[in-house]
């Protein structure tokens, strides 16, 4: 019958089609943060005439702060070279290749971190990043186009350098694009003041007072935590207070560390605000105030 | 169309199709090789390349290195080294350039080198680092801190400077329209 003739004839067709490879690839259509980013900057996009743009040489150990084009030229090989970028709270930042010209199969490498990495401890820590360790690190001579932009999660971000050869040389272009949802920050100044809010839930808004019976935040899914360390890792970091009950009055709390994070976690079932300031101490008031300072377990005298 | 030969050729024409061979390869054919555990390490450092596998192997020689001074003796003048990332070749030539260790300590030098090796199988996590001092790092936020604000005011000015540029004043004065009725 002709009916069913046809129906077999268009079976073949969608398996010969199917064999051919033209269904076998999945789009990507979810949004990624490239795109997302891409979409919310598209005026930086437009020509900027090139006297605006800031350019200066790239050091073998450097902090970068600013937006611009960077270049780096090797003098004498140049084995452990790295460079910090850090950008405002509501910024991340995206580095972009203009030219690269080192030796990849002689060792010589780009690699960008998307965070810092200090003495073996990265932030944000493994547990506070949506990616696994190794995605981190973006090599450039492992990528086969010849221009291609990196983008951070938040608003710091790591390069690391290795030229062998004098001579060797690459430009980058650094930009700060916003971010709409800035997770992890480190700030850049001594002193400030930030109010994180997660309001991940789509649903209600709960504004009951949540009172725990048992003492600590153990097993809640929505608390601060206070953290201090003479390292880069929140996560391997000591607890000096946590809190998850609403809290109005101010309270105060000295640590003697080298980094100290407030944390929030949300489980997105309510909506979590907390407001805090802070201030880098010298040494004499370090040493002088000694209200609400836990034991000093990082400053040892 | 009968069922049955719409199946024969429907087998046919999949299993004509091209699949390419290297799909189906095992990716490292080394894995069958039944060498002992030095080539074992030589793969391990090769495919960490050029990342803190090497740091903390490097960390492990210096600190036998330390243990066995006499052996530093035999070795190249750049030794002892700052324990940074070395070369994943480097590495490997220093581990294959050790002499063979004295039976005490062979055995435990052996385990904890065995043991990197495990590690860096089952968990190929080492980040390239640096080792800085947090108030060096501090004080380098700082300066950058001031480039940026140098840079904003830069960029302010100039396009201050643009947009007045832009907004210069005609000299036609055009005039107003009138409308004159005559009625």
């Amino acid at each position: 019958m002709e009916g069913t003739f046809r129906e077999h004839l268009f079976f073949i067709v969608l398996c010969l089609s199917v064999l051919k490879g033209d269904t076998r690839y999945i789009e990507e259509n979810d949004i990624t943060p490239e795109g997302l980013y891409a979409l919310l900057n598209s005026e930086l996009k437009r020509e900027i005439p090139e006297t605006l743009i800031y350019s200066r040489p790239l050091r073998c150990l450097d902090m970068v702060a600013v937006e611009g084009q960077f270049t780096f030229t090797a003098d004498r090989p140049q084995l452990s070279c790295a460079a910090f970028f850090i950008a405002e709270p509501n910024q991340v930042i995206s580095v972009e290749y203009d030219s690269v010209d080192i030796d990849c199969r002689g060792g010589d490498f780009i690699k960008v971190f998307d965070g810092w990495v200090m003495k073996g401890e990265k932030f944000p820590s493994s547990q506070d990043h949506a990616l696994p360790l190794m995605e981190r690190y973006v090599d450039y001579c492992d990528s086969g186009t010849v221009r291609r932009t990196v983008w951070s999660s938040q608003n710091v971000a790591m390069l690391f350098f290795r030229i062998h050869t004098a001579g060797s040389s690459f430009t980058l272009t650094v930009r700060k694009p916003i971010n709409p949802f800035p997770c992890n920050i480190i700030s850049q100044t001594p002193e400030g003041s930030f109010t994180m809010i997660a309001e991940l839930s789509l649903g209600h808004l709960n504004d009951f007072p949540i009172k725990r019976s048992i003492p600590g935040c153990a097993g809640a899914g929505d608390f601060v935590e206070l953290l201090g360390g003479n390292g880069m890792d929140p996560s391997k970091m000591f607890p000096v207070a946590d809190l998850c009950y609403n809290f109005n009055g101010p309270a105060q709390m000295k640590i003697g560390c080298d980094n100290t994070v407030v944390r929030m976690v949300s489980s997105g079932k309510f909506v979590n605000r907390v407001a805090f300031q802070y201030r880098l101490l010298d040494r004499q008031e370090l040493q002088r105030i000694k209200v609400n300072s836990v034991e000093d377990f990082c400053f040892t005298g | 169309m009968k069922p049955v030969p719409l199946i024969l050729l429907l087998a046919t024409v999949l299993l004509s199709s091209h699949i390419p061979h290297s799909v189906c390869r095992p990716r490292d054919l080394a894995m069958f090789d039944g060498h002992g555990y030095k080539s074992q390490l030589d793969e391990v450092l090769l495919k960490a390349g050029d990342n803190a596998v090497s740091y903390l192997i490097g960390e492990k020689i210096l600190r036998y290195l330390q243990r066995n001074p006499r052996l530093q003796a035999g070795l190249h003048p750049q030794f002892p080294f700052e324990v940074t990332p070395l070369g994943s070749r480097g590495i490997g030539h220093l581990a294959r350039s050790l002499p063979p260790l004295e039976e005490q300590r062979a055995l435990e030098e052996g385990n904890s080198l065995e043991d990197l090796v495990e590690m860096t199988k089952r968990n190929n996590d080492p980040p390239i680092s640096i080792d800085l001092t947090f108030h060096l790092l501090r004080n380098m936020i700082e300066m950058a801190r001031i480039e940026s604000q140098k840079e904003q005011a830069e960029l302010n000015r100039k396009l201050k400077l643009i947009s007045s540029l832009g907004r210069q004043p005609s000299s036609q004065q055009k005039k107003p329209f009138h409308i004159v009725s005559d009625l």
